[in-house]
């Protein structure tokens, strides 16, 4: 898996090598694409830390860039990097997630800081990520017969009440229930029931 | 023409149908009238005229049927005395001659005889045929009545040959007894031939006829033939025997006299009617011609009424001699205060007099027809409005020119329209210039953002190396570099932006500066004509030379009339005015624009240059800040003072053109 980095898409060389040196000179990874198409065309589901992405870009735009960003369910941050007048271009992207917007001619330090937040912010969203990735693969382990004991295990009723539920004997639910206990990695219905929790 | 006659125009033949009938019933009347006496009067004086002779028939049939009676009288006693004659003489000589004299004194009597009572011939004149003589039967009646009566008796007539003949018996008594009996023989031809005279025969055709109407004898020299005019018979007695004298009137003789004066009457009463019928047609043609005339005169009416545009007439003397309803309506004055006066005209406004007068005097005698006079005219109320005025010559049914026919048209509503649309013109040109502005604005901000941004982060990056320590030299050095790269590429930019504006330098060349002002004034003039401003000029007699962009040096003049235009919005109309000067001193030429305006207040006159300042709602602000740059292009200078009398003057001076040589002279060496 590779580190986080700092990715900047900017069609402008001068504004890419600029931010790459202050971005280093802060301590963070930084990988700089010179247009959009370069950068999507590099992004994999390992490819993680933040995108700085300029606004106004030969070919590409940063709001295409960032749609398709959205549509590959890309979980980096997304900090765009705006010109005189493109402000509200930049208000909409945020409305629809986008981590920041950044004006230029930019307080170089305190971009950095935000960067840096951004690169927390999606190292935070890239676990919770993995958890629900893995719950899931979980829950697809169980059987439809061991999910239907497990709902009414989460609903808090006894195996008796279970039994009865779903007209089986009291024995096969409690084998049902080990069996998701097991396959769930967990010792007891409360620990499921925090587990299952985080999906909602 | 009917067709012509307008909708809503009262119809003329409510009133033009009634008047020819009631006129016509008079005449009519008269005419028949007239007809009817002359009529009557012909046929009256026909009646009398038949009565006449009627009259005169039976007055001459009355004649003759004397005279046969006269004459058959006076034969009977002539025989009476021819029997005693006979009876007494011995010669028969003798007897033979007095029958002879009675037969050639009577007429009609063709035979004398001489008879015993026994009825044997005793004597006869002329000698009788050969052959026993004997008496019919109705002859031996009449000789037996006369025998027995003892007077004369007539026979009946008989035809003897070709004629009708009768006898006429008369006794001869001897001592108390019948002796011998007179015999005389009539021809009734020869009655006729004898007894009717020549002019009655020439009139008419007299005949004897007996109880039947079989003629038996007749008289007549009258040619024509046909059905008589009149007839009339009397019974002939003697003879008797039933025997009718007829007379029958041929109208030969016409009464020349009365024909000529009938047909004069009847010929002078159909040329009375003639003339009447011809005077009727004329009359109903007048009238024809008349209704025509009213309706026509109603659609003019009609028309002259829904005109829009205002008429008015004046006469050589230039009094007003017409106007229509639409030209009350326009100038307020009603048609009594107009018509008469004399100009000046009441709707002239007062300081346009003479401008009005001078246009209109220029436009009649151009000659040229239909020429538009742009002026501006008063209302009652003193509101003035704009005009347009075609004159034409006003020429009477003689071809004499009696005055001028002008139409008005009031075209202020299309003027402030127009003036509108120009205006939203101007603003939209100023929004596009804004937007342009704007979007160059954007463009050069962006482009410098760009190494603005990169110098930032360079620097930043510097920084923040050095404050973590462990550095190396060559790696700040580098980045220093690439800042330093970035700063140039801005001045790059702004260098570029320079060059661009630089593009539209102006175009100089020697030029009169009273030119100049005079080519602003006359794009303004529209302008101050809708303003209701005047514009006057003192301009310097002798043309000042500068060396200038003449282009930009009327969008200075243009911009502080405007400007001068703009502040007296509020003052009265007969107060707004504007003086341009030009005046030379020494090497510089000044032009100066006065108004009579609200002035500047201490605060508009501190930011009077400053750029996007503006006291009006839409200005932008540039005005006087463009025109301070294209004179400081020109080596000139642009200032702004209170005018003494109100208002404001504004300045600008340029150095004269052998001057602005000589400046450049020793600029360029």
């Amino acid at each position: 898996m590779s580190e986080p980095t700092v990715h900047i898409v900017d069609d402008d060389g001068a504004i890419r090598d600029a931010l790459s040196w202050l971005f280093r000179s802060r301590g963070l990874r930084v990988r700089a694409w010179e247009s959009g198409e370069a950068f999507l065309g590099a992004l994999t589901e390992e490819t993680q830390g933040c995108v700085l992405l300029d606004v106004r870009m030969e070919g590409m735009t940063g709001i295409e860039v960032f749609e398709r960003l959205l549509d590959r369910r890309c979980p980096m941050p997304v900090i765009f990097l705006t010109g005189h007048g493109d402000v509200p271009l930049a208000v909409t992207a945020l409305k629809r997630g986008a981590f920041d917007f950044v004006e230029k001619p930019f307080n170089d330090n305190q971009l950095v800081d935000r960067v840096a937040e951004a690169l927390r912010s999606g190292e935070v969203r890239r676990r919770e990520m993995q958890a629900e990735a893995s719950l899931t693969a979980l829950l697809a382990s169980l059987t439809p017969r061991e999910r239907e004991v497990m709902a009414h295990v989460l609903a808090g009723e006894p195996n008796k009440a279970i039994a009865d539920a779903l007209d089986v004997a009291v024995r096969t639910v409690e084998v049902h229930r080990a069996r998701v206990f097991e396959k769930m990695g967990v010792g007891s219905a409360v620990e499921l029931a925090a587990l299952v929790k985080q999906r909602r | 023409m009917s067709a012509a006659v307008p909708i809503g125009a009262p119809d003329p033949g409510d009133r033009g149908e009634a008047p020819p009938s009631r006129h016509w019933y008079a005449p009519r009347v008269a005419i028949a009238l007239f007809v009817a006496s002359v009529l009557a009067l012909l046929w009256i004086v026909q009646r009398q005229e038949v009565d006449e002779k009627r009259q005169a028939v039976i007055r001459d049939i009355l004649w003759v049927e004397q005279n046969v009676y006269f004459s058959l009288s006076r034969d009977i006693e002539r025989l009476h005395a021819l029997g005693s004659v006979a009876d007494r003489a011995s010669d028969q000589r003798q007897v033979e001659m007095a029958a002879q004299h009675l037969m050639s004194n009577s007429a009609g009597l063709v035979r004398v005889m001489r008879l015993d009572p026994s009825g044997a011939l005793r004597a006869s004149t002329p000698r009788p045929a050969a052959g026993a003589f004997s008496l019919s039967a109705p002859s031996e009646q009449a000789f037996r009545l006369a025998l027995a009566i003892g007077k004369p008796s007539y026979a009946p007539p008989a035809l003897s040959g070709q004629d009708w003949q009768f006898e006429v018996f008369v006794p001869q008594f001897q001592g108390g007894a019948v002796e011998s009996v007179a015999v005389g023989v009539y021809d009734l031809k020869a009655i006729l031939s004898g007894l009717v005279p020549w002019w009655l025969a020439e009139k008419h055709r007299v005949t004897i006829r007996d109880a039947s109407g079989n003629v038996l004898a007749a008289k007549s020299n009258v040619t024509a033939g046909g059905v008589p005019e009149l007839t009339h018979q009397v019974p002939l007695d003697p003879p008797g025997h039933g025997l009718l004298l007829h007379v029958e009137s041929y109208g030969v003789q016409t009464n020349l006299l009365r024909n000529v004066l009938a047909t004069t009457i009847v010929s002078l009463a159909a040329v009375v009617l003639g003339s009447l019928w011809l005077l009727r047609r004329d009359v109903q043609r007048r009238l024809a011609t008349e209704q025509a005339l009213r309706a026509e005169h109603a659609f003019r009416k009609a028309m002259e009424d829904s005109l829009e545009t205002g008429m008015r007439a004046v006469d050589l003397e230039r009094r007003i001699v017409y106007v229509n309803r639409a030209f009350c309506r326009m100038v307020g004055f009603s048609e009594a205060d107009l018509i008469g006066h004399v100009a000046p005209q009441p709707y002239w406004p007062p300081e346009e007099v003479e401008a009005i007068d001078k246009a209109i005097q220029a436009a009649r005698t151009s000659g040229k027809p239909h020429v538009a006079i742009e002026m501006r005219l008063m209302r009652r109320d003193g509101e003035r409005f704009d005009a347009l005025l075609y004159e034409a010559p006003l020429i009477d049914a003689h071809g004499r020119q009696t005055g001028w026919m002008g139409s008005v048209l009031d075209i202020t509503e299309r003027k402030r329209a127009r003036e509108h649309v120009r205006q939203q013109e101007e603003k939209l040109a100023a929004t596009a210039r804004l937007v342009t502005m704007g979007e160059m604005a954007s463009t050069i901000a962006h482009e410098l953002n760009q190494p603005l941004s990169a110098i930032a982060s360079y620097t930043t990056g510097c920084l923040n190396v050095l404050e973590a320590g462990g550095y190396s030299p060559a790696e700040l050095k580098d980045a220093l570099q690439k800042a330093t790269a970035q700063t140039q590429r801005a001045g790059r930019i702004i260098r570029r932006v320079h060059t661009f504006v630089r593009k539209s330098e102006p175009t100089r060349k020697v030029v009169g500066i009273n030119g100049v002002v005079e080519e602003a004034l006359g794009f303004a003039e529209s302008d101050a004509r809708n303003r209701h401003v005047r514009v006057r000029t003192r301009l310097w007699p002798d043309d000042a030379e500068v060396d200038a962009d003449p282009l930009l040096l009327q969008q200075v003049v243009m911009n502080l009339l405007r400007n001068a235009m703009d502040a007296m919005a509020d003052t009265p109309p007969e107060a707004r005015e504007i003086v341009v000067t030009t005046a030379r001193a020494e090497a510089l030429v000044t032009v100066s624009v006065t108004d009579r305006g609200c002035g500047l207040s201490p605060e508009v006159e501190r930011q009077l240059f400053a750029p996007f300042f503006s006291t009006k709602p839409e200005g932008m602000g540039m005005g006087l800040n463009i025109c301070r740059s294209i004179l400081e292009l020109h080596r000139g200078r642009l200032w702004a003072e209170r005018n003494p009398a109100g208002g404001t003057v504004f300045s600008f001076s340029l150095p004269l053109e052998a001057d602005v040589e000589r400046a450049d002279g020793t600029h360029r060496g």
